[in-house]
């Protein structure tokens, strides 16, 4: 019911659908041991759109997220069912390198995680590994590109050799952003980005997550209804491991389909 | 059921308030007990330290004998060939014999000789060979030289055998000669001193002498039983030959003893000075005078040196002196006090910095004996063990952390690493022998074998430690690298070990500090030889620091227990310094974040 559903919505525009899918999950099963924690959930993530991910605490939304990356292989526990593809491409087949993939589809996480290096060495991190750049000149390009965009690039440009710890937790996160950019992903994952941020900063990586819409596909996970209708262009609501809803934000948010959806964003449960 | 409104008013109820006084005591005496702790264990370390020092600072000195040596082209290079290996092999040994026995000639006697020898080190004359083998110019010259004084001289001159006193001499001396002694007559308070221990000492001797002879009674006084119950001829008989026996002993104890006491209260007491007595010295020029027998106005004395016509010794012409410590209480004897006594009045005594004991290797003579052997086996050892144990420990601790998926098989090697830390340091040492030298057939007593020995024993404390320092990497550093498309093994070595590495630098070094401290294993392996050249590599000989001070506790001479400080000194001293580099490491690696 809830796959026809899915295909109603996004049915709407199917000539934006068919050009712009960037990554597809169907049928996607998520097992930790025995607990059933995804179940058969199916939703497109377009290119260049931001799509946010709500429900309440423990529905399954972070699982889901860290399944598209494939972050859930470092839990040995952890079972995925289903397909998700990349641009066709299946990121479960025996073939593909999660290394590989998960340079494609980077992620940030719910807290400020930034290595205990300079600032510098933070965000070329991700360049050097893959190998992206040539010279020294190069990278120092990508690192003031990224931090840049991150628009962290006036505040540390002049200690680009101080620690990345050293920064406050707002820009801290904004360098775990630019560290993510550096990467030149074309999936973006966002866990809760804003979570542990004040409103100033909040706002500040709302409208970065708003400019990053030009160049990647973002993915975000939030709690707050607020940020998710700020900042996202598609909304899928999840609930107790399904995925209830999804649609354009507008939509979800003003028309819900489902009641649990209406419930929910009114703040009668979650 | 309470409620809960009426439960706050508790708080203030005179059963809380008692409750709340025995928990400030409680806090109280708790801290009382760790700052009591910690005193008693600063006093624990404070009374070790200052006890090791001090008998440490004994072997800090060496003692050497000047003396003018004419170097006769005659004795050690006969054919006058100038050739440093024909100069070799003469016998400088004799040389410096000759040479002593030039300087005392009282020193006659076959045993007065050898007293004499050993003033000097057995390896005085091999560094006066040395010197004139550098330089044969020298033959034919009369040189400067000190020679090395052996550690019973040593020992003497730092006050180790008790002191020489000399008391206030005043008066004439007067000598007459008997024969192969002399008679002296003179007035000190030595001879009150030295009469009234004699006193006592023949008192003693008397008691002693009684003791002997209650025995005798009491064995005649069992066989005055015996006889009176005696039934045959023949025990009768036994029994009284026994009571004649017993009592003609005792009859003669008592007079021995009775003759003990009338010495002892005769005035005019003339006795032997005993081993077990100080000895008194009286010295007068170059002449030693070795009282044999005194009495309350002088004695006879053995004269050690040329008498002159003059018998009637001036005063402030002759000093009286006794030793502090009987002949039986030190080693030196009385030759070798008055001796050493010439050489010292002579200016002949040198005192200089041992600096020997840190540079030459081990030897039988305490003075000759050196730790640089053993420091340098100590190097190679701790350098085969850290290269062997931090990359292995700190591998097999990233892959059991980082890389094993937790099955069984893990989760039973983990358990027995975890025993392994346990296991006694011998049991490393038979492995070692039985493995590394039985069947791999590395070198016995080699650094290689110890450092591998030692490096099977700390592996197990550094890679606990290291995985404990694995763990506490938090979770989010990993997910970050992960995230961004770093490599499990890029995670490992770039995130990880570095966030991980002053864990295992610690974990390493309390390893190492066990490895450095340890004496059984190395034992097993053959380590505890008597090796006096210095290792040049991890396959030659060699002992270690700890090995050498188990090795110098145990030899009997009394200047081995200093070199035992100083060694254990050195030990410590080296354990810092490898702590010290180990912090420093630390720092750099922490401060980088």
């Amino acid at each position: 019911m809830e796959t026809q559903l899915m295909n109603t919505q996004t049915a709407t525009d199917p000539r934006q659908i068919s050009r712009d899918i960037k990554m597809s999950a169907r049928g996607v099963d998520v097992f930790y041991g025995t607990n059933h924690a995804i179940k058969d959930v199916n939703v497109d993530i377009l290119d260049n759109t931001v799509t946010a991910f709500i429900g309440p605490s423990g529905c399954g939304k972070s699982t889901f997220l860290r399944c598209l990356n494939r972050m859930n292989d470092t839990i040995d526990i952890c079972r995925v069912q289903g397909d998700i593809k990349l641009d066709g491409n299946d990121i479960y087949d025996a073939k593909v390198d999660p290394v590989q993939l998960r340079a494609k589809v980077g992620m940030v996480f719910q807290k400020p995680n930034p290595f205990p290096k300079s600032i510098y060495d933070n965000v070329a991190y991700g360049p050097r590994i893959h190998g992206l750049v040539n010279n020294r000149a190069e990278l120092d390009d990508v690192v003031e590109q990224s931090l840049q965009r991150a628009s962290l690039w006036k505040e540390v440009k002049d200690r680009l050799d101080a620690p990345g710890t050293s920064l406050s937790g707002g820009q801290q996160q904004r360098l775990c952003i630019a560290r993510a950019i550096a990467t030149a992903p074309q999936v973006l994952l966002m866990d809760e980005p804003a979570s542990s941020l004040d409103p100033i900063a909040t706002a500040r990586i709302e409208e970065l997550i708003d400019e990053l819409r030009n160049d990647f596909s973002v993915v975000i996970v939030t709690h707050s209804m607020q940020q998710a209708a700020r900042v996202s262009q598609k909304t899928a609501f999840f609930h107790m491991g399904d995925l209830v809803e999804y649609g354009d934000t507008t939509q979800i948010f003003t028309n819900p389909v489902d009641q649990r959806t209406q419930d929910y964003i009114t703040g009668r449960f979650g | 059921m309470v409620s809960l409104t009426k439960l706050s008013l508790r708080h203030d109820s005179a059963q809380n308030t008692a409750r709340l006084k025995r928990r400030r005591a409680a806090e109280k005496r708790l801290k009382f007990y760790g700052l009591a702790a910690i005193v008693v264990s600063a006093l624990a370390l404070f009374t070790l330290v200052w006890s090791v020092a001090g008998k440490a600072g004994m072997a800090l000195t060496e003692t050497y004998v000047s003396m003018s040596i004419p170097l006769h082209t005659a004795e050690l290079d006969p054919d006058a060939t100038g050739d440093p290996a024909a100069i070799g092999r003469a016998n400088f040994d004799g040389f410096v014999k000759d040479l002593l026995k030039g300087e005392f000639p009282y020193a006659s006697g076959r045993s007065e000789r050898r007293e004499l020898y050993d003033i000097l080190s057995s390896g005085a004359a091999f560094e006066l060979r040395d010197r004139v083998m550098a330089d044969p110019a020298l033959i034919g010259q009369t040189v400067e030289h000190s020679l090395l004084a052996s550690d019973l001289v040593d020992l003497y001159l730092k006050g180790d055998f008790g002191q020489l006193i000399e008391l206030p001499a005043t008066g004439f001396m007067h000598l007459t000669p008997e024969g192969d002694s002399v008679s002296v007559q003179f007035d000190s308070p030595i001879l009150i001193e030295a009469m009234d221990a004699l006193r006592l000492s023949l008192r003693e001797q008397a008691r002693q002498t009684r003791r002997q002879a209650s025995y005798e009674e009491n064995g005649r006084a069992f066989y005055d039983a015996a006889l009176a119950e005696a039934e045959t001829d023949a025990d009768r008989a036994d029994a009284e030959a026994q009571i004649t026996a017993r009592t003609a002993a005792r009859d003669v104890l008592l007079a021995q003893a009775q003759a003990f006491e009338d010495q002892a209260d005769a005035s005019g007491l003339d006795a032997e000075l005993g081993l077990d007595s100080p000895s008194i010295l009286v010295h007068t020029g170059d002449v030693w005078l070795h009282m044999t027998h005194i009495n309350a106005s002088g004695g006879r004395a053995e004269v050690w040196g040329e008498l002159e016509e003059n018998l009637e010794i001036q005063p402030g012409q002759w000093r009286a002196a006794f030793t502090e410590l009987s002949s039986h209480q030190r080693k030196i004897t009385d030759l070798q006090i008055a001796i050493v006594e010439t050489l010292r009045d002579n200016g002949q005594i040198e005192t200089r910095f041992n600096a020997r004991f840190f540079t030459s290797g081990d030897s039988r003579e305490a003075e000759l004996a050196g730790i640089w052997g053993a420091v340098v086996g100590t190097f190679w050892t701790m350098l085969v063990t850290i290269l062997l144990a931090f990359p292995l420990g700190a591998a097999a601790a990233i892959y059991l952390e980082e890389f094993a998926p937790k099955t069984r098989i893990t989760g039973f090697i983990e358990v027995n690493i975890n025993n392994l830390a346990a296991v006694p340091s011998i049991v490393f040492g038979l492995l070692g022998l039985s493995v590394f030298i039985g069947f791999f057939g590395v070198p016995r007593s080699a650094p290689l074998a110890g450092g591998l020995v030692l490096a099977v024993m700390t592996l197990p404390t550094i890679i606990i430690a290291a995985r404990a320092s694995i763990q506490a990497v938090p979770p989010s550093i990993r997910d970050a690298a992960l995230g961004l498309g770093a490599s499990k093994i890029q995670t490992a070595f770039h995130h990880v070990m570095p966030l991980a590495m002053p864990g295992i630098l610690t974990g390493t070094i309390i390893g190492m500090a066990r490895a450095l401290g340890e004496t059984a294993p190395l034992i097993m392996i053959g380590m505890v030889a008597f090796i006096v050249d210095i290792p040049t590599g991890i396959t030659d000989n060699a002992t270690v620091l700890p090995v050498q001070v188990f090795r110098w506790a145990d030899f009997p001479e009394r200047a081995f227990e200093y070199r035992t400080a100083a060694a254990i000194c050195v030990l410590l001293v080296f354990l810092v310094l490898m702590n010290g580099f180990a912090v420093f490491l630390r720092k750099r690696f922490e401060r980088r974040w």
